[in-house]
C-alpha cells in the first residue's frame, strides 16, 4: 500500500502550511518593524509574532454568551484553512505553483475573501454591541475593496488570456517594463490589498480608539491566534500575488524575497503616513476612484492588446 | 491640502536611532541634578521641633526623641508613604534633610526595607534596645 | 401608545474603552451609524479628595490637591496657593509669582502637546501621536531639570516656589524652547494641511459663539469658536499683567479649529516664557506662611490648560481649610459634547469627545443638587443643561 507522501508534503510543509505560516509570522516581524521604524520606536524583535501566537494558543479560549458555539469555534479554523489552501495556487518562494488549473484566480480571490467574511460573521455572531458594529464594517469594507481588487488582478490576466494563476505568472515573467503601462493597475492594486487586509489607514473595521477590537472583540485563545495567523498569511499571499502579477514576475527566491520586501515596504508606509479614514469615508473613496482607475486600467489593457499584441 | 505630509518625516526616521530609551539596558540618561530621591537626614543639627513632621502630606516622618535635652532624634521615615514633595526640606531651618539624587530606584521585594531609621550610631543602638527590633540596616 | 418601538441600539463608550484614557459612561443611541442622543455619568474616579482636604493642614492639603490631576497638576497647586495667600494676607514675592508663572506656561506646553498626540491617536493617526509625545520629552527634560520631577512638580509651597531658575536652568528652558517652536510649526503645517487628517478634524462638533456661550464652554473649545474668555487676560494673576498674553481665537469652530487653536497657543506661553525669563525679577523665593489661616472665604482663578479652574476655600482661623470646592473646566465642556454628538456618525464621537480634552480625574467630585430644598435623587445633564448657569 502506496501512499504518495508528494501532496501530502506539499500541503503541509512547503508551499502549503508550515511554510506560509513562517513567512506570515516573518512579514508580520517585518512590518511591525518597519512602521515602527518610521514612527521613530524600536519595534518588537524577531521572534515577537512567534511569541504572540504561542501565548495565544496557551490562553484559556472564552465563549461568551448569546453565541452559537459551534460557529464560534469553527469560524477561525475555517479562515485559516482557507487562506492556506489559497497558498496552493500562488507562486510562492519564485517556484511554480504547487497546483495549477484553469480558473484559479478566482478561487484564490475567493479563498482570500473567506478570510473576512470568516471575521465578518465571527462579529456577527455575538449579542455584544462592538463586534456587531465591526461586522458590518467588515463586510462593508469587503464589498467596496473586492470589486477593484479583482478587477486590477484581472488586467494582467487579460493580456495573459488566461485565468490560470501560472499561466498569467509565465507570461508576466522578465517582463519587467510591462509594469509602466500598468502602473495604474498596480495602484489599485495595492489600495485594494490594504483594504482587504485592513491596514492603516483602512482599519476602521478594526478600529480600537471606537469599536475596541471590530468583530474581533469577543475572541481570545485559540480563536484569536488562528484569526491572526490567517491574517498574516493573507498578507504574504496578497503580497505575492500583485508582485507577481506587476512587479514582472517572481523568477527564483531572491526575486520572489526582493521584490515582496519591496512591496512590503511601500505598504508599511502607506500604514504610517496617513489617518485612520471612516467606513463611509473609504468605500465612498474607493468605488469612486478605485472602480474608476480600475476601469481606466482595463481600457488601456484592452488598447494594448489590440494594437500592440 | 497634501496626502501624506509627514512622508519626509518618516523617510528620515529610518535612518535615525529611535527615540525609544531602552532602561535599564543600553545607556540610560544622565540624571538631573534637582531629582527628588529619597531623603537623607543629618542628626547633627536636629533640633527635634518636628516641623518637618506635621506638614508631611503623607505622613512619612516620624522624629524620635532618644534624649530631648540633648537634643539627640532620630528619624523613622517610611519610603513607601513619601511622595517626594520635598515640604520636609524646606521647612526644616537647620538643613537637617535633602533629597537625594541618587536613589531613585526604590522598588524592593518586601517591605522591610522602606522603614528606614536615620541617627547617630550611638542612638539607633540605643532606640534599637528599647524597641527590641531586629537590626535594620542603616542606609548609606 | 401602541406602534412597533424602533429597537434603541445603545453602544456605551466607558467605563472601560480603549477611547477613553479614564473611565467614564457614555451611552449613545445609535441608528446604523448615526448617532441620535447621548448621555453621560461620571464618578468612577471619586477619590473623595475635597473631604481629604478637609483632614489635613494647610501645606498637607497643597500637596493632595496637586495631585487631583496629573496634567495640570501645577494649576491645581497655584490656584490653591493663591487663594491661601490672599486669604492669609501673605503674597508672595515677585520672582516667585514669575516663576510660577513660567512653570505654568511650561505645563500648557506639555499638555497641549500631550493632547495632540491623544487626538491623533483617537483619528488612527499613531504616526503623529507618537512624533508628539516624543517632542513633548524636550519639555519634561526641561521640568525635570527645573523641578526634580516630571509630573506633579511640587514646585510650590504656601508664600512662594521651592526652585530657583538658575543660569543652568534657564539655558536648557531657551534651548528646549527653541527646537520645541520648530516641531510645533511642523505640526501645526501637517494638523492643517494634512488631508487624511482634514477630513476626520475638518466640520465636527462645530459650535457657533452662541452655542458656545449657551452650553457652557470655556477654555481653548470656546476660543476655538470666537469666545474670547480667558482668564489671563480677563484677571490677571501673578505676573500676567506685567507679561501679559494674546488671547488666541479662532472662528471655525470645529475639531480643527481647536487643534489651529491649542498649537498657536503654544507659540504665546513660549514667547511668554521668554519674556518672563528676561525680566525675572530678583528676590527670595518664598516668605514665611502662618500655621493658622485667618477665618473668611475666597475664590480663585486660574487659566488651566483646559479652562478657567476655580476653588473656593474657607477657613474658619483654624490650621486645616473647613471646605475647599473644585470646580475643573472639563465639566463645563461636556455639554458640547452631548449636543455635538447628535447627528453625527459613531466613528466620529471619539473625536469630537477628545477635541474638549476631556480630563475625568479632574471631574469627578461629589454635587448634591436640590430643588426647592430638597436633595434631589437623579440629575439627568440634558434637562438641567437650560437652567445650569454659568459660574
Amino acid at each position: 500500500m502506496s501512499i504518495d507522501i508528494a501532496p501530502i508534503l506539499k500541503m503541509l510543509v512547503f508551499p502549503g502550511g508550515l511554510t506560509l505560516l513562517a513567512l506570515g509570522l516573518l512579514y508580520e516581524y517585518i512590518d511591525r518593524k518597519l512602521v515602527a521604524r518610521f514612527q521613530n520606536r524600536v519595534g518588537p524583535r524577531v521572534l515577537q509574532p512567534l511569541a504572540d501566537t504561542i501565548k495565544l494558543l496557551a490562553k484559556e479560549e472564552v465563549i461568551p454568551q448569546g453565541v452559537i458555539p459551534l460557529f464560534f469555534v469553527s469560524l477561525p479554523v475555517v479562515a485559516l484553512a482557507g487562506v492556506l489552501t489559497a497558498g496552493l495556487y500562488i507562486p510562492m518562494a519564485g517556484l511554480a505553483p504547487a497546483y495549477s488549473l484553469p480558473g484559479d484566480l478566482i478561487i484564490t480571490v475567493f479563498l482570500l475573501g473567506l478570510l473576512t467574511l470568516c471575521i465578518g460573521l465571527a462579529g456577527a455572531n455575538t449579542a455584544d454591541r462592538f463586534s456587531l458594529v465591526g461586522a458590518t464594517r467588515t463586510l462593508t469594507q469587503l464589498f467596496s475593496y473586492e470589486a477593484p481588487f479583482l478587477l486590477a488582478l484581472l488586467c494582467p490576466a487579460i493580456l495573459a488570456d488566461s485565468w490560470q494563476i501560472s499561466v498569467v505568472h509565465r507570461s508576466v515573467l522578465g517582463h519587467v517594463w510591462m509594469a509602466l503601462p500598468m502602473a495604474i493597475g498596480f495602484f489599485v492594486a495595492v489600495i485594494g490589498l490594504m483594504g482587504k487586509l485592513e491596514l492603516a489607514p483602512f482599519d476602521a473595521p478594526e478600529a480600537e480608539s471606537e469599536i475596541v477590537a471590530g468583530a474581533l472583540t469577543e475572541y481570545s485563545g485559540r480563536g484569536l491566534a488562528l484569526f491572526r495567523l490567517g491574517k498574516d498569511v493573507a498578507l504574504v499571499l496578497g503580497i505575492t500575488l500583485v508582485a507577481a502579477f506587476y512587479l514582472g514576475g517572481l523568477a527564483n527566491p531572491l526575486e520572489f524575497l526582493l521584490k515582496t520586501l519591496g512591496l512590503l515596504v511601500l505598504v508599511a508606509a502607506l500604514q504610517a503616513l496617513f489617518a485612520r479614514l471612516r467606513i463611509d469615508q473609504t468605500v465612498g473613496l474607493w468605488w469612486r476612484i478605485g472602480a474608476l482607475l480600475a476601469l481606466v486600467q482595463l481600457l488601456i489593457v484592452v488598447l494594448l492588446k489590440g494594437v500592440i499584441l | 491640502m497634501k496626502i501624506g505630509s509627514m512622508l519626509g518625516e518618516i523617510f528620515r526616521s529610518v535612518f535615525r536611532k529611535p527615540a525609544t530609551v531602552q532602561y535599564p539596558y543600553g545607556d540610560r540618561q544622565a540624571v538631573p541634578e534637582r531629582l527628588r530621591g529619597t531623603i537623607r537626614f543629618d542628626p547633627e543639627k536636629c533640633t527635634g521641633c518636628t516641623l518637618c513632621m506635621m506638614d508631611c502630606p503623607a505622613n512619612a516622618i516620624e522624629i524620635i526623641a532618644i534624649d530631648k535635652p540633648n537634643k539627640r532624634f532620630i528619624m523613622r521615615f517610611h519610603a513607601d508613604r513619601c511622595t517626594y514633595c520635598a515640604q520636609c526640606v524646606v521647612n526644616c531651618r537647620f538643613k537637617c534633610i535633602e533629597m537625594s539624587n541618587e536613589q531613585w530606584e526604590r522598588a524592593a521585594l518586601t517591605r522591610e526595607p522602606f522603614t528606614v531609621i536615620y541617627g547617630r550610631d550611638e542612638d539607633l543602638k540605643k532606640f534599637l534596645e528599647r524597641t527590641s527590633l531586629e537590626g535594620v540596616k542603616e542606609k548609606p | 401608545m401602541t406602534g412597533v418601538q424602533k429597537e434603541k441600539f445603545i453602544i456605551p463608550i466607558g467605563p472601560q474603552h480603549p477611547a477613553l484614557k479614564e473611565p467614564a459612561h457614555f451611552e449613545f443611541t445609535v441608528d446604523g451609524e448615526m448617532v441620535t442622543s447621548a448621555s453621560v455619568r461620571f464618578g468612577y474616579v471619586h477619590r473623595g479628595l475635597e473631604k481629604g482636604a478637609e483632614n489635613r493642614n494647610w501645606a498637607q492639603a497643597l500637596y493632595l490637591l496637586e495631585r487631583v490631576c496629573g496634567i495640570c497638576s501645577h494649576a491645581h497647586s497655584t490656584v490653591y496657593a493663591l487663594g491661601v495667600e490672599r486669604l492669609a494676607g501673605v503674597s508672595a514675592p515677585p520672582r516667585a509669582q514669575a516663576i510660577r508663572q513660567i512653570l505654568l506656561e511650561l505645563e500648557r506646553i506639555h499638555s497641549h502637546m500631550l493632547w495632540v498626540g491623544v487626538a491623533a491617536h483617537e483619528a488612527g493617526f499613531e504616526t503623529l501621536f507618537m512624533y508628539s509625545w516624543r517632542d513633548r520629552e524636550t519639555v519634561m527634560d526641561i521640568l525635570e531639570s527645573f523641578t526634580g520631577n516630571r509630573v506633579n512638580y511640587s514646585a510650590n509651597t504656601l508664600g512662594g516656589v521651592k526652585y530657583d531658575l538658575g543660569p543652568q536652568q534657564s539655558d536648557s528652558i531657551l534651548r528646549g524652547l527653541d527646537s520645541l517652536e520648530k516641531r510645533l510649526h511642523y505640526y501645526l503645517k501637517v494638523v492643517t494641511n494634512d488631508e487624511s487628517f482634514l477630513r476626520r478634524t475638518r466640520g465636527l462638533g462645530t459650535m457657533t459663539v452662541e452655542q458656545a456661550d449657551a452650553l457652557g464652554a470655556i477654555g481653548p473649545t470656546a476660543r476655538a469658536s470666537g469666545v474670547t474668555r480667558d482668564l489671563r487676560v480677563d484677571s490677571p494673576y501673578l505676573m500676567y499683567a506685567d507679561f501679559p498674553i494674546h488671547v488666541i481665537t479662532d472662528t471655525a469652530g470645529d475639531l480643527q479649529a481647536r487643534f489651529v487653536v491649542r498649537i498657536k497657543e503654544l507659540f504665546e506661553s513660549a514667547r511668554n516664557i521668554r519674556t518672563a525669563m528676561e525680566h525675572l525679577p530678583e528676590g527670595e523665593l518664598a516668605v514665611r506662611f502662618p500655621r493658622k489661616v485667618r477665618a473668611g472665604e475666597v475664590v480663585s482663578r486660574i487659566e488651566a490648560p483646559r479652562g478657567g479652574l476655580f476653588y473656593f476655600i474657607k477657613s474658619d482661623g483654624g490650621e486645616n481649610p473647613v471646605r475647599v470646592k473644585v470646580r475643573t473646566p472639563s465639566l463645563r465642556n461636556f455639554m458640547s459634547v452631548l449636543v455635538g454628538s447628535v447627528g453625527r456618525q459613531l466613528a466620529d464621537v471619539p473625536m469630537i469627545l477628545s477635541g474638549i480634552d476631556p480630563c475625568f480625574s479632574c471631574n469627578d467630585r461629589a454635587v448634591i443638587v436640590r430643588r426647592d430644598g430638597v436633595p434631589a435623587t437623579e440629575f439627568n445633564p440634558r434637562k438641567e443643561s437650560a437652567s445650569q448657569s454659568k459660574s
